[in-house]
């Protein structure tokens, strides 16, 4: 069975999402502060994280970053209620997958925490290794090596640069890696995907700018002289 | 700020010690060139021509001051010795003017002479102990050469007066200006949000100029505390909205899968309260965007944008929300410029208006583009509804105003527009309404074109 984990200190909204998401058939353990989150999610057990930013003790941001220094592999979907654009894109910065800020669909919640959940190696479209632009796919094990460095990358990193290293240099449109990555159409002003990008870009040692961006396009690889 | 620390005080001091320095300084000039030459050694010419009648020691025991002597000479002064004092005698007319000049010239060695303004003096003369001096009325020359001399002093006099005080203005100018400008830039600085002033050494001055700067800086700083105050207070009302209507979304989506029917969207009380659910969550969004924007708090991210197919990307995605409503949107070809501007925020502008046009008018919307020149355009969102009468055009762009109360309920929450102005404004443009002359309302959005580089187009964004 599916396992989440909701980090939220509103109990009462905590308890209604638990009831959606079971009857979805998921099983969902719940945190109302900060610190029992980070303990429970970086017990590992869980398939996804849904995070609140607003917590007692230490918030969604500082919980996030402390969460990513140590477990990579776990997608995270931050829930928001705050207002500022900025709020939204410094989880994304953090390493966090998705936001969704409140208040939200309950439908859409759902929707999200599936595109999330769909990628798991066993339904990787393509389960043989990729090749480009001195990027190493091997979609079996989640990895991907650039130069022959492993790069410690997130769910929705790793499905991004996987999609690029598809197109093969080709570009990749903002709304075809916005479905790949997140399993959605990029909203009008959503700026998720950039952060994303930009993630990537700075994980890169040399060369960052080999993924290029074309204005009102997308993105695309470029093979390396 | 103590009395004497005052502006005006020190105005008035500076003034009138700059006035007193140029006069005083004209004054003394004047006094320069007035004053009496240095004697000079006596002419041979005149000595030879003297020497006959002085040579005769017995002419001195008679000669008094006033006395002609010979010619044009007469005696100006005589010391003669007797028994006990000596005895000086002066002429009286001299004696009031120029006794000093009479009293130094007797106690020279040399004969010598020396200029008067009313005659020339020559002397002293001598026989034993008796000395005179001599006086005769200036020739033609020489008494051309002392206008000169009088008429050079009055130059310099008015050279001095001139260059004095306009030196004198220039520093005033300065003195008072240079703070005058650094406030004036300050307060463009707190206009545009800063909250460190380049104030220099300003607020430290005692005096009005330095009071001025420290308010300044008092209202920069206070401006920030409570900008910082509303940024707080944006985010704790947006949450503490927020959490509730979360709640109630999910309890209401809970309570429809409740429901014992099969088709729970049938219970038409729950369908009603999930639209106010979701209208309730636009107003604050909208009511927090439109104060972000009223209070500068949006951050820009300007970037090339191709307004064209910004307004061609709108309409395909009104089409792909709503196939009918989409349908109506027709971006027209015009000069639509390509500009360095924030493409959200530009296109939030656009959209509001196309929205709202869309849900008041069932016909047509055309968008286009006019440039004025090379630096502004206007973007055009025409409908082919009835229009708003005139009186009402104004009050369109205020938040919560619906031009047609009927149609209320079908509307949006009254803010788009006025969300679309303030957009406008932060990109530096306005947004305006008027009636169409052949029927409907066009709304003109004018915005600054920024311009590019070819080689900035085509550079990458950084993400």
């Amino acid at each position: 069975m599916t396992k989440l984990l909701l980090v939220d200190d509103d109990a009462e909204l905590s308890s209604m999402l638990e009831q959606i998401l079971t009857k979805e058939g998921y099983q969902l353990t719940l945190a109302p502060d900060g610190e029992t989150g980070l303990q429970r999610a970086l017990s590992g057990s869980y398939d996804l994280i849904l995070l609140d930013v607003m917590l007692p003790g230490i918030d969604g941001f500082q919980l996030l970053q402390r969460l990513r220094q140590q477990l990579r592999s776990t997608p995270v979907l931050m829930l928001t209620a705050r207002g500022d654009d900025d709020d939204r894109v410094q989880g994304l910065e953090l390493g966090a997958d998705d936001y969704l800020p409140k208040p939200f669909n309950p439908r859409e919640l759902v929707a999200r925490v599936k595109a999330l959940l769909r990628r798991t190696p066993n339904t990787s479209v393509r389960p043989e290794p990729l090749e480009f632009a001195g990027f190493h796919v091997n979609p079996l094990q989640n990895e991907v090596r650039c130069d022959e460095q492993t790069l410690e990358l997130t769910p929705t990193e790793f499905d991004i640069l996987r999609a690029l290293v598809q197109g093969k240099g080709q570009v990749v449109s903002k709304d075809q890696l916005s479905v790949a990555a997140l399993g959605r159409q990029l909203a009008p002003f959503d700026r998720s995907l950039d952060v994303h990008i930009s993630n990537i870009r700075k994980k890169i040692e040399h060369n960052p700018e080999r993924i290029q961006t074309v204005r009102g396009r997308g993105y695309r690889l470029l093979q390396l002289a | 700020m103590r009395w004497y620390h005052s502006l005006t005080l020190r105005l008035l001091l500076l003034f009138w010690a700059l006035l007193f320095a140029v006069a005083s300084s004209g004054f003394l000039l004047a006094i320069w060139y007035s004053q009496p030459e240095t004697p000079e050694p006596l002419s041979a010419e005149i000595s030879n021509s003297l020497s006959p009648i002085l040579s005769d020691p017995s002419i001195f025991s008679s000669l008094t001051p006033g006395r002609i002597l010979a010619g044009n000479y007469r005696v100006a002064a005589a010391v003669t010795p007797e028994e006990g004092p000596t005895r000086l005698q002066l002429e009286p007319n001299l004696a009031n003017t120029h006794r000093r000049e009479l009293l130094s010239l007797l106690d020279a060695h040399e004969p010598q002479q020396l200029r008067l303004p009313n005659g020339m003096l020559l002397g002293p003369f001598g026989f034993e102990a008796q000395r005179i001096l001599l006086i005769r009325p200036l020739t033609e020359a020489e008494r051309e050469q002392q206008q000169i001399s009088a008429k050079q002093a009055e130059d310099a006099q008015t050279l001095v007066l001139l260059f004095g005080s306009l030196l004198i203005a220039v520093l005033l100018g300065f003195w008072l200006v240079r703070p005058l400008k650094k406030l004036i830039g300050a307060t463009r600085e707190i206009a545009a949000g800063a909250d460190k002033l380049h104030l220099k050494r300003l607020p430290k001055r005692n005096d009005e100029l330095g009071e001025l700067a420290r308010a300044l800086e008092t209202a920069a700083h206070d401006l920030k505390v409570s900008r910082d105050a509303q940024r707080r207070l944006l985010s704790d009302v947006s949450h503490e909205l927020r959490s509730p209507l979360a709640r109630m979304q999910v309890a209401l989506m809970l309570s429809q899968d409740d429901d014992p029917d099969a088709n729970a969207d049938a219970n038409p009380h729950l369908v009603q309260m999930s639209r106010d659910v979701d209208r309730l969550g636009t107003i604050i969004e909208r009511i927090l965007s439109l104060s972000r924007l009223e209070n500068g708090l949006v951050k820009l991210h300007p970037e090339p944008v191709n307004t064209y197919e910004l307004a061609q990307t709108l309409a395909a995605d009104l089409t792909y929300v709503d196939e009918q409503q989409g349908k109506r949107v027709l971006v027209l070809k015009g000069e639509w410029p390509v500009t360095a501007t924030d493409d959200e925020l530009l296109r939030l502008v656009i959209e509001n208006l196309v929205r709202n046009a869309l849900q008041y008018t069932d016909g047509i919307i055309e968008l286009s583009c006019v440039r004025h020149d090379n630096d502004r355009c206007t973007i055009l969102v025409r409908d082919h509804g009835d229009g708003v009468p005139e009186e009402q055009l104004q009050q369109l762009f205020e938040p919560f105003y619906r031009g047609d109360p009927s149609r209320n309920h079908k509307a949006g929450v009254g803010l788009g527009m006025a969300l679309s102005l303030r957009a406008a404004n932060v990109l530096g443009g306005s947004v305006t309404a008027r009636n169409h002359p052949d029927g409907g309302l066009e709304v003109s959005i004018n915005l600054p074109i920024q311009h590019l580089q070819e080689t900035e187009q085509e550079q990458q964004e950084p993400a």
